[in-house]
């Protein structure tokens, strides 16, 4: 057996990211593996050690990306291919290539994150599994291995449903599908020694994007610091506040 | 060209693990931690799973074989979060230091090897009720029987003594010797006549177990003496010119701690109608804050790196490194209340634990009058 894992490397959610000229800046930030690929990453590390097999991680991304690769080496995986491509590619031109590794290395089962958390995408599995014309479950919470099948819980808004699905097929990741591990101190040593392929996005036939990146913008969160006096008629105070969480801060 | 300052890829990967670790489980749980005085063993499981703790362990021994400037990583980042838990992997360290200076490869596999195999600890036994400083004068009685030795006395301030599988202890066979008369000798703590009180009301590093270890008769094998009768202040000597560094470690990290804290809370915290960060007073002791971080976490790869390549130049580096990363890192700690203004006084905030917690770093291995004294003595040897 053999599963996939698709990682991509993102910043990490507590840097502080900048814009320059009208263009995301990272430099300076913390890229990290995008943790909704770390459940990926640890279901096939489980499927490996329940079921023996190989757990590949493959990706498309800048060089850099090797970097988030090791992270997912270090936490078990076996190697890795990485497609590199500078700048933003949209998730079908991704899927396009990442199709033809995935063609190649046949396996049963592909992870990839429910969301891509640097473009907010949430298109790249879909869109990989249309590309191969598999069978696609998102936002997946629990996962079964069968033979020649496997079972699945599928998060929808107001629940959830259990499908049964044919292998192989791609599966996007939710919270709540595992608890991903840590990377170790050995896990890293090891990973140095670990292979990653690296083949070119033009080697596979695929070059630009079919969308562009115009102008980004970040946005300002403002603190409304709105206070209720709440001495003179208590309970008019609760209501209004009960009203503001309602309707403009919508939590509840 | 050959100066870098450059860490390898493995050196990066370590930091981010060690890192994230400390900012995800040990940070939230610090200050209930040090409330309780309670020993976080969860944390030094989940260290111990991660494959951060007790990372010197040789690779024939079963451990990463690993050197001072990855101890020093892993120190920035846990003091970072919790000074108080990272004394306990830090005095672990200690309590091996001495077995791979002075043991055989036979001590380094009976002692060592079963530190890899389960989350267990080390700890180092010098220091006495009635000696710190002047460790030569320690009275603990090392007596040969046999093929045994039987010690008796009492060891005081030692970190991690109960929880540790072992205690390097340091005794005399004759106090007239003074430091010529030292036995380093490795006490399992399952030995009969081995009993341990734990030490209340520390002022800081709360989570940090400390002991005062009492040896009544304790009968431990020939084999368990690390080096020869008489060696055993060197043995602890040498250790400590090395163990030191991650002391400077942990000092940086706090001082990091220091200077996040304060530099956030200055751009929220508005007094006179603008941020507090917009004051010059204020900008000034973020940037003395800083030139005391950068200054000492650089000494303390330097000196680490120093140790790593068994340069004897490590003996005064180590020293400089530890008296001025913690004292720089008290001062940090003290800004960053004044900073905070009543606020850093309570312990709602971070920063009161901070000095708590660092102040034990100009006393602990050494106080800082004695690293001075180690630095003038490497001056003037030089010139005699
Ligand atoms: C929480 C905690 C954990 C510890 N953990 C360990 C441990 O794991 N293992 C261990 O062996 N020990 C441990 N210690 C002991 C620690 O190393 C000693 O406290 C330290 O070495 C100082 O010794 P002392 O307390 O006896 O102070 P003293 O030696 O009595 O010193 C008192 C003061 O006199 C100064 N002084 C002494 N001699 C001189 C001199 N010649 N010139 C100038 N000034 C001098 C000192 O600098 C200090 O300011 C720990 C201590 C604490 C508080
Ligand atoms: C235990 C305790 C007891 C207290 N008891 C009393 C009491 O009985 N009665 C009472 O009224 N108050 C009391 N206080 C409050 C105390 O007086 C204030 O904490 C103090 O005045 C500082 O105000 P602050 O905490 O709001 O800090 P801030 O005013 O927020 O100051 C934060 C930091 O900014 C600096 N700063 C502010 N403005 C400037 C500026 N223009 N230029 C340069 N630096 C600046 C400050 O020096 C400080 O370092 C008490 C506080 C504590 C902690």
């Amino acid at each position: 057996m053999k599963y996939v894992a698709i990682i991509r490397q993102v910043p990490d959610g507590e840097s502080k990211i900048k814009t320059d000229g009208g263009r995301v800046n990272l430099e300076g930030a913390t890229l990290i593996l995008d943790q909704m690929d770390e459940y990926a990453v640890e279901e096939i590390i489980r499927l490996k050690e329940a079921n023996g097999g190989e757990a590949v991680v493959v990706a498309f991304g800048p060089e850099r990306t090797e970097e988030a690769m090791r992270t997912a080496l270090a936490m078990g995986a076996d190697r890795g291919v990485l497609v590199t491509a500078e700048g933003y590619v949209d998730p079908v031109t991704q899927a396009g290539a990442l199709a033809k590794v995935l063609a190649e290395e046949a396996p049963d089962v592909v992870f990839t994150g429910g969301q891509q958390a640097d473009w907010d995408s949430q298109a790249l599995g879909p869109a990989v599994a249309e590309a191969l014309g598999w069978p696609s479950i998102t936002w997946t919470t629990a996962f079964e291995l069968g033979d020649g099948h496997a079972k699945a819980t599928h998060d929808l808004d107001e629940g959830a449903e259990v499908v049964r699905v044919v292998l192989p097929a791609v599966f996007t990741t939710q919270q709540g599908l595992n608890e991903p591990r840590y990377p170790t101190l050995p896990g890293i040593m090891k990973a140095k020694k670990k292979e990653i392929k690296k083949i070119a996005a033009a080697e596979l036939g695929v070059s630009g994007s079919k969308v562009e990146i115009v102008e980004q913008e970040i946005m300002e969160l403002e603190r409304k610091q709105k206070i209720i006096d709440g001495t003179k008629d208590p309970a008019a105070a609760a209501a209004e506040l009960v009203k503001l969480l309602h309707e403009e801060a919508k939590v509840l | 060209m050959a100066l870098d300052f450059s860490l390898t890829d493995e050196q990066k990967q370590l930091q981010q693990l060690a890192r994230r670790f400390a900012r995800e489980q040990v940070a939230p749980r610090a200050a209930e931690y040090d409330q309780n005085e309670q020993v976080p063993w969860e944390l030094v499981e989940q260290l111990y799973e991660i494959g951060l703790l007790n990372i010197s362990v040789p690779e024939e021994a079963g451990g990463l074989g690993l050197g001072l400037v990855e101890e020093v990583i892993i120190g920035e980042e846990l003091g970072w979060a919790d000074m108080g838990f990272y004394t306990i992997p830090m005095a672990s360290e200690l309590g091996i230091t001495p077995i791979l200076i002075a043991g055989t490869e036979e001590q380094k596999r009976r002692f060592l090897g079963p530190l890899t195999e389960r989350p267990s600890l080390a700890a180092f036994a010098l220091s006495e009720p009635g000696n710190g400083s002047d460790a030569a004068a320690l009275r603990t009685r090392i007596v040969r029987e046999g093929d045994e030795y039987v010690i008796t006395g009492t060891k005081m301030w030692i970190s991690n003594a109960k929880e540790a599988d072992f205690n390097v202890v340091f005794a005399t066979f004759d106090p007239a010797l003074r430091h010529k008369g030292v036995i380093a000798i490795v006490v399992e703590n399952d030995r009969e006549g081995v009993s341990f009180n734990k030490i209340h009301g520390k002022m800081g590093q709360r989570a940090a177990p400390t002991y005062e270890i009492i040896y009544d008769d304790v009968r431990v094998p020939v084999e368990n003496r690390l080096g020869e009768e008489g060696a055993g202040f060197k043995i602890a000597m040498l250790t400590l010119d090395k163990t030191r560094i991650p002391v400077a470690a942990g000092s940086v990290g706090v001082a990091r701690r220091a200077l996040d804290e304060s530099a956030k809370y200055a751009l929220e915290r508005e007094a006179f109608g603008r941020p507090i960060a917009d004051f010059q007073a204020i900008q000034f002791k973020l940037a003395e804050m800083k030139m005391g971080l950068e200054t000492a976490r650089i000494y303390t790869y330097y000196a680490a790196w120093l140790a790593d390549r068994n340069d004897p130049e490590h003996i005064s580096a180590s020293a400089i490194a530890k008296a001025y990363a913690s004292e720089m890192a008290f001062y940090a700690a003290n800004e960053a209340i004044q900073i905070h203004g009543g606020y850093g006084y309570v312990n709602d905030f971070p920063v009161e634990k901070l000095l708590r917690d660092v102040k034990l770093n100009q006393i602990y291995e050494g106080t800082n009058e004695i690293q001075r004294i180690i630095i003038a003595r490497n001056i003037l040897k030089a010139l005699k």
